[in-house]
């Protein structure tokens, strides 16, 4: 029996070709750009809580917002979707390094665990 | 004796160097075998060596508690409450006794310390005579050497047993003198106390049990009756070994300001009892002294409450959903034809299909491979081992040491669980356990009932055939939760190898409390620790991602059976949805249109669009035709996750062996495991009801491709109640057990068994070591060995006194001759009655035609085979033989008078014949009457050799045989009936083995085929179970006896690709499968070593039908191979003395 899994299907890439009549140089999946709209708007925010200032037009934000889009894409495939990438870099980032006195996460416990035997 | 018997401390080492380390134990190489790696030679008792004799005093054997003294301080940051048992104060000036050195150097004396103590504190009322004046008397430093001399030869009279204390307490006068010579006025009876009662009773103390009593007397003076044994001996020591130069010392120990910051909180049970019985006797009680525990409940000792707040029967509950848990039984994948196993898969994908729209969490997790059960069911089913030889192994230890290479060999097995979340709960329903909780009553009855009936469903369509799923115990859960938290760690043995040893309800979740886990900022593994064993396990968490077509019966394993190659033990778990026909094709068409609107996109654009888009549109609508038309089985499709977590004991090992897990899935599989990051939540996934970690890598699959996963896919051969041969070594190592009285005894089969292999595939080796392994249990064992190298087997020590070797080349006259080797059966063998008696004279009929079939058989073989060809000798003899009276007391002789007697000249010329050849010194031995006592029954083993006998090459044609092999030929016929005919001797019940090598000379001949159908056929009701070993499986099936097989070997067949599709018929494999390589590559040598091939593989069927890859290894019995080498090289060296280099190691 030949098997084979569904994901090649999943494997296409999507990409922004451009506006209809315009093809853009360079062809960047829908998710990046995606991306870069959510990271401008976060920058100037940023920028706006030192400033508070909001320039017409954000040039750092969008070079930083640039800079980020495309490292978290060099860590995406079509195994790993944007937001698994930045929801690890989020969450993984904790204890800085192995140290030397070690600190434990939380243990989980499951002595609180009620038991029955039988169902009813 | 068993290593951990203690919970305290991890089986593979002491439990000392505990809990926090930045530095883990030394990783050491060669991880292939590891010796007793921790996360199967299972912590306390489970893994434990079963032993079977009476308790011997344990040569004092140092207690843990020299370890943990020196860790005292290390573990100071342990939050314990347990460690606050031992008194009150936090670790601090452990060792600021000075004394505490000279004594750890007795570390199996706990109470030695008490001794030190001055006596300024007047006795209790269990102690009245007790006075001061003895101190100066006493014993002074130089005690110490006194005591090591004294004491063994006390200790070694006395069974440790707690009973014995008491007696003990009283001791003789003759151990007085010699203490209590120098102190006359110790006339009171605690001075004759003294110097027995101290040695005496400190061995009888359990290690840890010990020490806690002391400690509690001072503190709560009510206790003091509890523990009135240790009373006399702890002060009555006082005399002895207390020395005025040290008790200063010590008494400034528990008074100083140092004294209250004693390390006793840590835990340390040896210097916790010392200052407190010090503190104790010198001054009179003072409570103010302890200070109260100081309880660092820190902020660092979070814990989080798992997902699952109930158990009940086979499910689940958390908060939001219930879950329902199956356990898959191991399903046999190995050598079975491919349109079984399509079956088994395509059912077990139906199944799947069945279970569309749920959410199911597929885990697999192993059990050490419980070496103490199978020690002791071995011991319950050997009534009467071999009586043990002085100065060799004996029974006990033969069990031991095979149990410690079960463990040593790291055989872990599968237990697959299912569970099926089928459930939302509603609001209601949770919030009705909240508040029940609280009264201490958990889900509301209502819901469960209502739930019993929902999930009947699954049992349905999961217990069918395929997976024939079962619902799981809460014990089983319980254990599924334990060892997910535990992930990789070594499970909990055995609460107690005295009683059943069953954990009670609750008690293993309770022990997931002391698993901490650390982890590292985009770590690559988790740190799990165990605070109670210290035990320490690095995981690493590996997800399947992109994966290649397979041809999953054909080309491929089974995709997560396959990790089972490696030799370490590794967990999955899979989390999928399985989504029907409608929703996948929802999902399918969703996508559908993303590419198609790309390639629009494309085409507007005009751009050329890359081709895959084309490519996998079209597959899309390939797969959507197929859900939308297909049965349920092609439509549904599972999405979900799938990981593998390796664990190791080290960083480093751990990534080591996940390297080599990847690289054999990418290589033999295609599949390409990813190590992501994240690692805590992916750890965390395996714990069933824990959220899914949602790192990517979800594989999309039909519902087939996740049935052909087959994690519950096992190798299992042999029965679990024989000796140990060795292990399977296809996809996954089990232990492989052999019993050769397992199927007449249990399976009412007979006990044929049959080895096959070319010269040099290891036969006579296999041969050899079964008989060995018998006659060690007190099995009957004949072993006709022609060529002789089995005899060495007689000369191990531990058999010598009960194994004799005959050599029929040099027997006397009539050894062989063949009538008496036929039995006649005995009235008493058959039921009384009617019935009793027509089978009784059948079976005489019987052997009376048998006997005459043989002697036929043997004058045709004894003359030239010119004249065996002609149609008149047959003629002749078997006129000859009817005139003989068919019994056993007849001989060849009279068969030859009778040939001369007839007045043809053929018959006479025949007469002539047989006697020139009676001519012949070995031919002797079929004329005349077997001498008496030829085979005792007696011996446990008895080798019979034909040594010098010049066996000739079946190939060449009878007329080209020199005299002496034509010989060869009816001596091998009778010396086969000769090594049956000893097992007719004794009762029909008792267990009795033959081995019979060189078989394949009893083909071509009536009497060949009869004499095995009647070994086959009695072996039952004889209890005889009977190998015969031959070079071509051709001679077995040619006698057509395979019916009668119940287990079959067959060694490495590599030159002839007939003979080996033979053998795959004896095996009863299918044939032209491609099988035949697999034979052919048994046992194959590594090219590049000079070494000589340190083991034997066979492919085994045994009686239930199973067939497996077995690599033999019978390496844990000493000397036993060393006997067995049946090379030349060997053979000579054995001639002088036994090769004194060890073989390589047979696991290499």
């Amino acid at each position: 029996m030949r098997l084979r899994t569904d994901d090649d299907i999943y494997r296409a890439r999507l990409v922004y070709l451009g506006p209809p009549g315009y093809t853009l140089p360079v062809h960047l999946p829908y998710a990046q750009y995606g991306l870069f709209m959510l990271l401008v708007p976060l920058y100037m925010f940023i920028h706006w809580l030192f400033t508070f200032t909001v320039e017409l037009f954000p040039a750092w934000e969008i070079a930083l917002a640039i800079v980020t889009t495309s490292f978290i894409f060099r860590h995406v495939d079509p195994d790993r979707p944007a937001r698994v990438v930045i929801r690890t870099a989020l969450t993984d980032w904790r204890r800085t390094r192995e140290p030397a006195v070690e600190q434990r996460d939380p243990r989980l416990v499951g002595s609180r665990i009620r038991i029955r035997e039988e169902l009813a | 004796m068993s290593r951990a018997s203690t919970p305290g401390s991890p089986a593979g080492r002491p439990g000392a160097p505990a809990g926090h380390r930045a530095q883990s134990f030394d990783y050491t190489d060669g991880e292939d075998e590891v010796a007793l790696d921790p996360a199967l030679v299972t912590s306390p008792g489970h893994g434990a060596v079963g032993v079977f004799q009476a308790p011997r005093p344990v040569p004092r054997r140092t207690p843990p508690a020299e370890p943990t003294a020196v860790t005292a301080g290390e573990n100071a940051d342990i939050d314990s409450p347990f460690l606050d048992l031992f008194g009150g104060a936090r670790p601090g000036g452990a060792r600021a006794i000075p004394a505490a050195p000279a004594i750890r150097d007795q570390p199996a004396i706990p109470q030695q310390p008490p001794t030190v103590a001055p006596p300024a504190r007047p006795a209790p009322e269990l102690e009245p005579p007790w006075t001061p004046d003895d101190r100066p008397t006493g014993g002074r430093r130089p005690v110490e050497p006194r005591r090591a001399d004294a004491y063994p030869a006390t200790e070694s009279r006395v069974p440790h047993q707690a009973g014995d204390r008491l007696p003990m307490l009283h001791p003789t006068s003759d151990t007085d003198p010699a203490v209590g010579g120098p102190s006359p006025s110790r006339a009171a009876a605690p001075a004759t106390r003294a110097p027995s009662a101290t040695p005496v009773s400190r061995p009888t103390a359990t290690p840890s049990g010990r020490p806690t009593a002391p400690v509690e007397r001072p503190a709560v003076p009510t206790d003091r009756p509890a523990v009135p044994l240790d009373r006399p001996s702890a002060p009555t020591e006082r005399p002895a070994s207390a020395a005025p130069a040290d008790r200063p010392a010590l008494e400034r120990a528990p008074r100083g300001a140092d004294g209250s910051e004693r390390p006793r909180g840590a835990g340390k049970e040896v210097v916790a009892p010392r200052q407190r019985a010090a503190s104790r006797q010198d001054r009179p009680v003072r409570p103010t002294r302890v200070r109260a525990p100081k309880i660092k409940f820190g902020d660092r000792d979070p814990s989080v409450e798992l997902a699952i707040t109930e158990i009940a029967g086979h499910l689940t509950f958390t908060p939001n959903t219930v879950t329902a848990w199956y356990w898959l039984p191991e399903v046999r994948w190995a050598f079975r034809p491919d349109a079984e196993r399509e079956a088994l898969l395509s059912a077990i994908s139906e199944q799947y299909a069945g279970l569309a729209g749920f959410r199911l969490h597929l885990r697999r997790t192993t059990r050490p491979f419980p070496a103490d059960e199978w020690a002791r069911t071995i011991d319950a089913h050997t009534a009467s081992p071999l009586p043990d030889v002085p100065g060799t192994a004996g029974w006990a230890d033969h069990l031991v040491a095979a149990q410690r290479h079960l463990m040593a060999v790291n055989h872990a097995e599968g237990q697959t669980y299912l569970g099926v979340t089928f459930a939302r709960r509603s609001l209601g329903d949770s919030l009705t356990e909240r508040v029940l909780r609280t009264f201490g009553r958990g889900t509301a009855d209502g819901e469960r009932r209502k739930l019993g009936r929902t999930v009947e469903q699954f049992d349905e369509v999961l217990g069918a055939f395929g997976m024939r799923g079962r619902r799981v115990t809460a014990q089983e859960l319980e254990w599924l939760l334990y060892r997910s938290v535990a992930l990789c760690m070594a499970p909990p043995g055995t609460l107690s190898p005295v009683t059943d040893g069953r954990w009670e309800r609750g008690d293993l979740l309770a022990l997931t409390e002391q698993v901490e886990r650390y982890r590292t900022p985009y770590g690559s593994t988790v740190k799990l620790v165990n605070r109670m064993t210290g035990e320490e396990r690095h995981v690493a968490v590996l997800a399947v991602g992109r994966m290649e077509p397979l041809e999953i019966p054909e080309r491929h394993e089974p995709w997560l059976h396959f990790h089972e190659r490696l030799p370490w033990p590794m967990e999955i778990s899979t989390r999928v949805d399985i989504l029907g026909s409608g929703d996948s094709f929802r999902n399918l068409e969703h996508r559908l249109r993303m590419i198609r609107s790309q390639q629009l996109d494309y085409a507007e654009h005009g751009i050329d669009a890359p081709p895959e888009l084309e490519r996998l549109a079209k597959r899309a609508l390939v797969i959507g035709d197929e859900m939308t038309t297909g049965l349920p089985v092609d439509s549904a499709r599972a999405h979900g996750w799938h990981r593998i977590a390796v664990g190791g004991r080290t960083r480093e090992e751990c990534l080591e062996r996940a390297r080599r897990l990847i690289q054999l899935y990418s290589r033999e599989l295609r599949i390409s495991l990813q190590h992501p990051k994240n690692q805590d939540w992916l750890a965390r996934e395996f714990i069933p009801g824990e959220p899914i970690a949602n790192t990517g890598y979800v594989r999309r699959m039909p519902v087939p491709l996740l049935a052909a996963a087959l994690p519950q896919a096992a190798s299992n051969v042999g029965d679990r109640r024989g000796d140990l041969i060795g292990r399977t070594a296809g996809t996954c190592r089990r232990p492989v057990f052999l019993d050769l009285h397992f199927p007449m005894e249990v399976r009412e089969r007979s006990g044929l068994a049959v080895f096959v292999a070319e010269p040099g595939g290891g036969k006579s080796t296999l041969l050899g070591a079964l008989g060995y392994l018998a006659a060690r249990r007190g099995v009957q064992v004949t072993l006709l060995d022609p060529s002789g190298p089995l005899a060495r087997l007689c000369a191990m020590p531990e058999l010598r006194p009960y194994s004799r070797v005959l050599n029929l080349t040099g027997s006397e006259h009539g050894t062989l001759a063949p009538y008496s080797l036929i039995p006649t059966p005995l009235r008493s063998e058959f039921g009384i009655g009617a019935a009793g008696d027509r089978e009784f004279e059948i079976a005489v009929s019987n052997a009376r035609a048998e006997r005459r079939m043989l002697v036929q058989d043997i004058c045709m073989m004894l003359v030239p085979p010119q004249v065996a060809r002609e149609a008149s000798t047959a003629t002749l003899f078997r006129h000859a033989v009817r005139q003989v009276p068919a019994e056993e007391t007849s001989t060849l002789d009279d068969v030859v008078s009778c040939l001369g007697r007839l007045d043809d000249d053929a018959g006479k010329e025949l007469a002539n014949l047989l006697l020139d050849t009676a001519e012949m010194p070995l031919a002797m031995l079929f004329f005349g009457r077997p001498p008496e006592g030829l085979l005792g029954a007696d011996a446990a083993l008895t080798v019979i050799t034909m040594a010098g006998l010049r066996l000739p090459d079946l190939k060449i044609e009878r007329e080209y045989w020199s005299a002496e092999e034509a010989l060869a030929l009816p001596m091998l016929h009778t010396a086969h009936r000769l090594a049956v005919r000893r097992c007719y001797g004794g009762s029909m019940s008792s267990r009795k083995l033959v081995g019979l090598d060189e078989a394949h000379f009893m083909e071509g001949w009536r009497s060949g085929r009869s004499f095995l159908v009647r070994l086959a056929r009695d072996s039952r009701k004889w209890n005889l179970a009977a190998l015969v070993a031959s070079q071509n499986p051709r001679d077995i099936l040619g006698l057509d006896v395979q019916n009668l097989v119940s287990t079959v070997f067959v060694g490495r067949i590599a030159e002839d690709a007939e003979i080996a599709s033979e053998a795959l018929r004896l095996l009863r494999v299918p044939v032209n499968d491609g099988y035949e390589a697999t034979l052919a590559s048994l046992s194959a040598a590594d090219t590049s070593s000079a070494n000589r091939l340190g083991f034997r593989e066979f492919v085994m069927r045994d009686v239930d039908g199973r067939v497996q890859k077995v690599r033999v290894d019978v390496s844990y019995v000493e000397g036993l191979l060393d006997h067995l080498d049946t090379t030349p090289a060997a053979i000579a060296a054995a001639a002088g003395v036994l090769p004194s280099i060890p073989l390589p190691d047979l696991e290499a």
